[in-house]
């Protein structure tokens, strides 16, 4: 058995194109792949990271990465891991306005399905190209807007990959902390367990904007 | 090269015929033979030398270093003379072996010639007499040959003319036959004469034709496929009517459908193999493929019209709209089922949903046939080494996108999600449908709703299994536990939170009366007794429940397990992640217990109790001899507070789950013995008193450990070791159950600091507080 001591649950969602799998791969496997085809239902990855906790002590997180696709078809497969979530991540294209302007539908989508108080980033991907259509400021004030961390990365390139799994890794610890002094080896319940009414996600989208530590 | 000098015969033999050039060969072979006896020769007296440079180093040692290096340089020359000559020797094997080489590609060459005469005579006649088999053998064995050999063959020959006329015979006559046989394969196809397409399909192959041959039969497969599938959906309501199968008339229609088409893969596959050979299986299957994907397409359009899917999903999706609108919040609020008019009844979605099932699970087994089909023609292809490794990549990766683009797969994919949405709003209306129809018969621990939902889950999640996909089975997976957790788990928290009404004095009388109506018949039960029965009933349900999660956990798992025995691993650990959600629905399940048990703890444990130990202190526990013989002689403390314990414990024995009860009994040892404790330090003792103590938190612990399976030992060390204190003769004895240095005394860890001990010494007021004081502890 492997040890670790969190387990967390990623979902990637979006609009279909706008290179999801491509995020999972660099971050899991280190490569760009490409003419990757159209994802079909959930792909699903596994990567385990050590990340320091404040006691200076490395520990082992493991997070299971779902990779859903975007096309509509396969709504009612992607809707399906919303609730078991802990983090969401939300991707648009940032040379692509009509990915940007699905947004507000997808955050229809977790309000309906997911759990409130789910951790939520917005990633603006393909910052290597250079046909950018959506300004970095755009992109930070909607995630403000709903209470969601920032962070623009790309696949091609790298760059901020690594940084978006560890900052979100490192979050999801400090929640688990929060909560009841920890969840070891809890079988991902902590977040769904009932009788939270709690209205927390005063984290603000403080972390990925600013100079952040980067955990590499 | 000159041959015969080779050889050394003088007279040089006529090459040009096949017995010369036989003859000839015979005798290189013959020269061979010498040859390796001349080898073998110079080889044994290799040896010899060996055995003579042996001799010459024992002569060296006995003649000490006088001829040494004479005799060395002999050797030396001697071994190189023998080096010599066995190279020379092997030249003239090599030279040989390329002579032989030779004659058998010039005897090649004139089997060829005599082929090319043969084929150039028959080919011609063959045609005239429609004898096409035999006239496409002769083209294959044409075509077998090297061609640029062949040429080089005529420019070598002095009958240069003869052998250019077979070729241009030849050539031409494959021409014609190609053309031919192509013509009276489209002649075979429009009489729709499958015998002779047979025929011709099977000659193809042997013109080099091999992509033709496939495409040309195949086509014609696909419209006689094509005509009988159109029959078979005309027919295909009627024929389930008459069979009484109109709730699965679709899934019966694709069935067929797609058997048609592996049948077609079934009978020509062997026909394939042996006259174009293997790897040629995929061309076949990509264009049935174009066929299957067009009737599939034809079918599910008449099926979405037929069982109204389209009708029936925007219902689901109005109703899933307004009940968010309505609602504040979407989790944490038990919708109720709403009665409006187009609302779906889950009910009648039933027999659809499982037909969707057979659907999707038809198309997953007939797409599983034609990968295996196919990738075992690929891989005994390459095995035949008629395929490169990168070529055999290239085909596999084909075969993935040709199912992946089928238009079959998408509409699949479509059908998919049509169910997952029914499936999804069947589960859910029909669990707040058990919610609602909740029965409770008196005398049972839970209510109907529990076995209902777990029944309507376990139902979803087994039909989910059924449809072969992955990606369906995991999205009920999830499904249900969401659906457990915010409808199920939701109802049994709203039960709870309006609490455990405490109105009654004496709630064992209270019960007592209760049980007794239920055995007269009677319904009196006033309100509180109802609320009350329904709080208790709830927490059995709760518990329950964590067994029930437990049990759909082990059985699905062992369910998925049979079904998908070849699953790779990544998808197996899907699979489990999904489950692992499920599973963790108990832990929302087991903190409804703890707070329910929490709220019954609060209301009926503490006020019940607390009275009855505050009588502890009307006892007076400094006694002279006299009057601890009265008091055992009378009704203790104990005696009184024991039969009050048991009451209130016996009330709640036959309506608790025995987990339940064992919590409950848990919850009384604690909070009896805390109690107990805060009033055994406002009171004061003397030796006698101790002793009665002592006593009786034995009895209690008797009487505690014998009402549950679980220990109390835990919950009574404090207390225990209390009482030894008070027990004690002297202070000093207290020494023999307590070591400051060592805690392995009788009892292995003291629950009691140094300080609690001399604060419980100074109650005994017969012990000296400045002894006390003293101690070392």
């Amino acid at each position: 058995m492997e040890d670790y001591k969190f387990l967390f649950k990623v979902v990637l969602i979006g609009n279909s194109g706008v290179g999801k799998t491509c995020l999972v791969r660099r971050f899991t496997q280190g490569v760009f792949p490409k003419g990757q085809g159209a994802t079909i239902g959930v792909d699903f990855m596994i990567k385990t990271l050590e990340i320091e906790n404040s006691t200076g002590q490395s520990e082992n997180v493991k997070l299971q990465i779902w990779d859903t696709a975007g096309q509509e078809r396969f709504r009612s497969i992607t809707q399906s891991y919303y609730r078991s979530a802990h983090a969401l991540i939300l991707v648009y294209d940032i040379s692509c306005q009509p990915t940007f302007d699905a947004l507000s539908d997808w955050i229809r989508e977790i309000q309906e399905y997911a759990n409130p108080k789910v951790l939520k980033i917005l990633v603006g991907n393909k910052t290597d190209r250079d046909d950018r259509e959506i300004p970095v400021r755009v992109g930070e004030e909607f995630a403000k807007a709903h209470d969601m961390y920032f962070l623009e990365t790309s696949s091609k390139q790298g760059e901020n990959v690594e940084k978006l799994f560890y900052e979100i890794a490192a979050e999801l610890i400090e929640q688990a902390r929060r909560q009841k002094g920890g969840l070891s080896r809890t079988h991902h319940s902590s977040v769904t367990n009932l009788g939270m009414k709690s209205n927390i996600s005063n984290f603000q989208s403080n972390c990925c904007s600013g100079s952040g530590s980067n955990n590499n | 090269m000159d041959l015969s000098s080779l050889i050394g015969f003088g007279d040089a033999e006529d090459l040009k015929s096949s017995e010369g050039i036989q003859r000839l060969c015979q005798r290189i072979n013959e020269r061979e033979k010498q040859v390796n006896e001349n080898l073998a020769a110079l080889l044994s007296r290799k040896l010899t030398l060996e055995t003579k440079v042996d001799a010459c180093l024992i002569k060296h040692q006995q003649l000490f270093k006088t001829s040494v290096s004479d005799d060395s340089k002999k050797l030396a020359d001697m071994i190189g003379h023998t080096a010599d000559l066995a190279e020379k020797v092997s030249a003239k094997v090599r030279r040989l072996d390329t002579a032989r080489t030779r004659a058998q590609e010039a005897q090649q060459r004139v089997d060829d010639l005599i082929n090319l005469q043969l084929c150039s005579q028959g080919v011609m006649t063959a045609i005239k007499e429609e004898n096409y088999e035999i006239g496409a053998g002769h083209v294959k064995r044409y075509l077998a040959m090297d061609k640029k050999i062949l040429e080089k063959t005529a420019d070598d020959v002095s009958s240069m003319t003869s052998v250019n006329q077979a070729v241009d015979t030849l050539e031409k006559a494959a021409k014609e036959m190609r053309e031919i046989v192509k013509v009276k394969l489209d002649e075979a196809i429009k009489k729709n004469d499958l015998a002779s397409a047979e025929r011709f399909f099977k000659i193809f192959p042997q013109l080099g034709m091999y992509d033709e041959g496939i495409s040309k039969f195949t086509s014609y497969l696909c419209t006689k496929l094509a005509s009988k599938a159109e029959k078979e959906l005309r027919q295909s309501m009627d024929i389930a009517k008459a069979e009484k199968r109109i709730q699965v008339a679709f899934a019966d229609t694709f069935t067929n459908l797609l058997e048609n088409v592996l049948r077609v893969i079934e009978t020509n596959q062997p026909i394939l193999e042996s006259y174009y050979g293997y790897g040629h299986l995929l061309k076949m299957v990509k264009v049935l493929q174009i066929e299957c994907d067009e009737e599939t397409r034809k079918l599910m359009q008449d099926f979405n019209k037929n069982r109204l899917i389209q009708r029936r999903t925007n219902q689901i999706n109005d109703f899933r709209k307004n009940s968010a609108n309505t609602s504040t919040s979407t989790i944490g609020h038990l919708r109720k089922a709403s009665g409006s008019i187009d609302k779906l009844n889950a009910k009648d979605l039933d027999a659809l949903i499982a037909e969707l099932t057979i659907m999707h699970s038809r198309a997953e087994l007939y797409v599983r046939f034609i990968r295996r089909r196919v990738t075992n023609d690929i891989e005994k292809c390459f095995a035949n080494e008629a395929m490169t490794e990168d070529e055999k990549k290239k085909e596999h990766e084909l075969l993935e996108t040709t199912i992946k683009r089928s238009q079959l797969n998408i509409l699949m994919q479509d059908l998919l999600s049509t169910y997952l949405r029914f499936e999804s709003y069947f589960m859910e209306e029909s669990v707040i449908k058990a919610i609602h129809l909740d029965t409770y018969e008196q005398g049972q621990l839970c209510s109907s709703m529990v076995d209902d939902v777990f029944f309507i889950v376990r139902k979803c999640i087994r039909r989910s299994i059924g449809t072969q996909s992955i990606d369906g089975i995991c999205a009920i997976i999830n499904n249900g536990g969401a659906c457990i957790e915010q409808e199920f788990v939701n109802a049994l928290k709203n039960i709870l939170k309006a609490g455990y009404p405490s109105g009654y004095i004496d709630l064992a009388q209270a019960y007592n009366a209760f049980q007794s109506s239920i055995q007269q018949g009677k319904i009196q039960t006033s309100d509180s007794e109802i609320a009350r029965t329904k709080f208790l009933v709830t927490l059995n349900n709760a518990d329950k429940s964590i067994e029930f999660i437990d049990a759909l956990y082990q059985n699905i798992s062992e369910e998925i397990k049979v079904a998908f025995p070849n699953i790779n691993p990544l998808k197996k650990e899907m699979i489990e992640s999904c489950l692992s959600g499920l599973k963790s629905v108990g832990d929302s399940m087991k903190t409804v217990v703890e707070s329910g048990m929490q709220q019954l703890r609060n209301s009926a444990i503490k006020p019940r109790i607390n009275p009855w130990i505050d009588q502890f202190q009307s006892f007076n526990h400094t006694l002279t001899d006299e009057e601890l013989a009265l008091y055992e002689a009378g009704e203790t403390f104990i005696q009184s507070l024991i039969v009050q314990l048991d009451g209130l414990l016996n009330s709640f024995k036959k309506v608790l789950s025995e987990k339940n009860y064992d919590i409950l009994v848990m919850m009384l040892a604690s909070d009896v013995t805390a109690r107990l404790e805060r009033v055994i330090k406002k009171t004061v003792f003397d030796r006698n008193g101790g002793l009665v103590l002592d006593q009786e938190v034995r009895h209690l612990g008797t009487f505690l450990t014998g009402a549950t399976s679980w220990t109390v030992r835990d919950k009574m060390a404090r207390l225990t070791q209390i009482a030894i204190i008070l027990n004690l003769e002297k202070i000093s004895e207290l020494f023999e159950y307590y070591d400051p240095k060592n805690q392995e005394g009788p009892f292995t860890v003291w629950r009691l600091t140094p300080n609690e001990i001399k604060s419980i010494l100074k109650l005994r007021n017969d012990f000296k507080i400045d002894e006390i004081k003293k101690l070392q502890l």
